[in-house]
């Protein structure tokens, strides 16, 4: 594996896992969408998270990233717990979260958008090192290289998917959680959004948490998928054995 | 000709206050879709604060520049007393600033009195000349145009090349994205006041040398300032310099031409003349945002 990111404070323990949910409930005013949701992902994992509509998914994401009140449980990244703490302080803490399509500040150039991802992380990175990790994105996204000085509101979704994406990776993130990355997206353009999360797993070690309806592309670079019902966990396995089983995933996904 | 050009000149000063007050309000709107109704009590109160330093020290400028702290401070005080109403229906915010307002005023009625003072201005209020040409201006309205140019060209390095520039747009924009990206939104809310705070500042101590100083000093340039706000757009800071400018230039030559107890009705003319053609102002970015 190569160069790990910059790790964020002192792990509690060498073994810890990059992301340990416990027995997690979480919701909006009255309503609980989350209930007693546990699972761990070791550095460079990825996790598939499937699960039919309102099944909670999006939620577990908002919980991890402080955008949902946790009720009851908790969330350790790499062993310290960063329950219920703000979602700004936790992505200065290394927990880059991409919302569902609609990522991306749309009267800001892409350049700012991604000034501002590489900022997230100035706390942890010079100046320096910011700049060259602008660069790097660059060319890792030359797409986005040739449109830096014009608003993000005038590029294509898939181009925006790529912004996001690459904004998130310049917070230097331990733990990346992708909501939906294929929504609205042509196939071609799905699969090419598919390689790149994988490559980044390849290239960077990230710990990534994906959320998609699009199980079987996500099942195809997961190494674990869990499945939610009605806000609770009715399936985990790894990601082959889910993907062959074709009866769980028509009854739960309508696949 | 020669009475144009005066009107025009003379516009150009009296427009840049209206701009300094709409800009305090475009800063404010952006980040919180507040309106601020007490920018102009706020400005009131921090040019109290300037007449008594400068009776006690003698000195114009170090009245002048604590107003400018004072409003730095008092703009970011009334955001921690504004920010329950944030995010809330407009009605709760709009009453928490009028009340605000109304606090303001009554307090600087009972420190300071109902009296008009009057405050002096920076540099000679004598007409200036070119050859025999009277030009409608002094020294003085040029110090207020380059004093509110300066303070609008400096926040628009802030907030083009600076990272907490960024992270102040970024926040206006979509704060909830922001706050995944590590910014600290609340903090760049109450930083975005405490400029507010301080350009309302900047056209409190500027206009009052014209209009004497009392508790309600300011309620009509706030009018006019909350009309170039919105001639530009509500959104744009640029847009509330332009629209200061194209507000205070027609009122003079309304007041020129016409008559001066006429500027307040063309004043609010123009509110509504715009509110009704172009709601969204000239520079009307609100078109395209989700509010």
């Amino acid at each position: 594996m190569a160069e790990l990111p910059d790790a964020v404070g002192e792990p509690a323990a060498a073994e810890a896992p990059t992301l340990a949910v416990e027995d997690l409930t979480a919701g909006y005013g009255g309503v609980i969408a989350l209930r007693g949701v546990s699972l761990s992902m070791g550095q460079g994992a990825i996790t598939a998270v499937l699960g039919a509509n309102g099944a909670g998914k999006t939620t577990l994401l908002r919980a991890i990233s402080g955008l949902v009140r946790v009720r009851r449980g908790a969330v350790r990244l790499d062993g310290t717990d960063v329950t219920r703490r703000r979602p700004d302080d936790l992505a200065r803490a290394g927990i880059a979260h991409v919302p569902e399509g609609q990522g991306v500040i749309t009267e800001l150039t892409v350049e700012e958008n991604l000034r501002l991802g590489a900022l997230c992380a100035s706390g942890r990175t010079s100046r320096a090192d910011r700049s060259a990790a602008l660069a790097q994105a660059y060319e890792q996204f030359p797409a986005l290289a040739a449109r830096r000085r014009k608003p993000a509101a005038t590029l294509s979704g898939g181009e925006r998917q790529m912004l996001v994406i690459a904004r998130a990776l310049l917070a230097r993130p331990r733990l990346l959680l992708l909501d939906e990355p294929s929504l609205g997206l042509a196939p071609k353009i799905i699969n090419q959004v598919m390689t790149l999360i994988a490559g980044l797993r390849q290239s960077t070690g990230l710990t990534i948490l994906l959320v998609e309806q699009n199980a079987r592309s996500a099942l195809t670079i997961a190494d674990q998928g869990i499945v939610l019902a009605v806000g609770k966990i009715v399936a985990t396995a790894d990601a082959a054995t889910l993907a062959s089983d074709t009866g769980l995933l028509r009854h739960y996904l309508g696949l | 000709m020669q009475e144009f050009l005066e009107f025009t000149l003379g516009g150009i000063s009296f427009g840049m206050i209206y701009a300094a007050i709409g800009l305090s309000l475009v800063l404010i709107w952006r980040g919180t879709r507040i309106l601020n109704y007490a920018q102009g009590a706020m400005a009131m109160f921090t040019t109290y604060i300037a007449l008594i330093v400068i009776n006690h020290t003698g000195n114009y400028w170090a009245g002048f520049f604590v107003a400018l702290a004072a409003g730095l401070v008092l703009g970011a005080v009334c955001e921690r007393v504004v920010r329950p109403a944030e995010g809330k229906a407009p009605l709760n915010a709009v009453l928490v600033t009028i009340g605000l307002l109304i606090l303001l005023e009554g307090l600087a009625g009972i420190i300071y009195g109902g009296q008009f003072r009057s405050f002096p201005a920076a540099f000679s209020i004598t007409g200036l000349h070119i050859g025999g040409t009277a030009l409608g201006i002094a020294w003085n309205d040029v110090f207020v145009a380059g004093a509110v140019l300066a303070a609008a060209l400096a926040l628009a390095v802030l907030f083009r090349y600076t990272p907490v520039g960024l992270r102040m747009r970024a926040t206006a924009f979509n704060s909830g994205v922001a706050s995944l990206l590590g910014v600290r939104v609340g903090r760049m809310l109450t930083l975005g006041w405490a400029l507010a705070g301080l350009i309302g500042a900047l056209a409190g101590v500027l206009v009052t040398p014209n209009t004497f100083l009392y508790p309600n000093s300011m309620d009509s340039i706030f009018v006019l300032g909350f009309t170039a706000a919105v001639i530009g757009g509500l959104d744009s800071p640029a847009g509330a310099v332009v629209g200061g400018l194209i507000l205070g230039i027609l009122l003079n030559y309304v007041s020129g031409y016409l008559g001066s107890d006429l500027v307040p009705i063309f004043g609010l003319a123009a509110l509504v003349v715009v509110l009704m053609l172009r709601p969204s102002g000239l520079f009307g970015a609100t078109a395209t945002r989700q509010v």
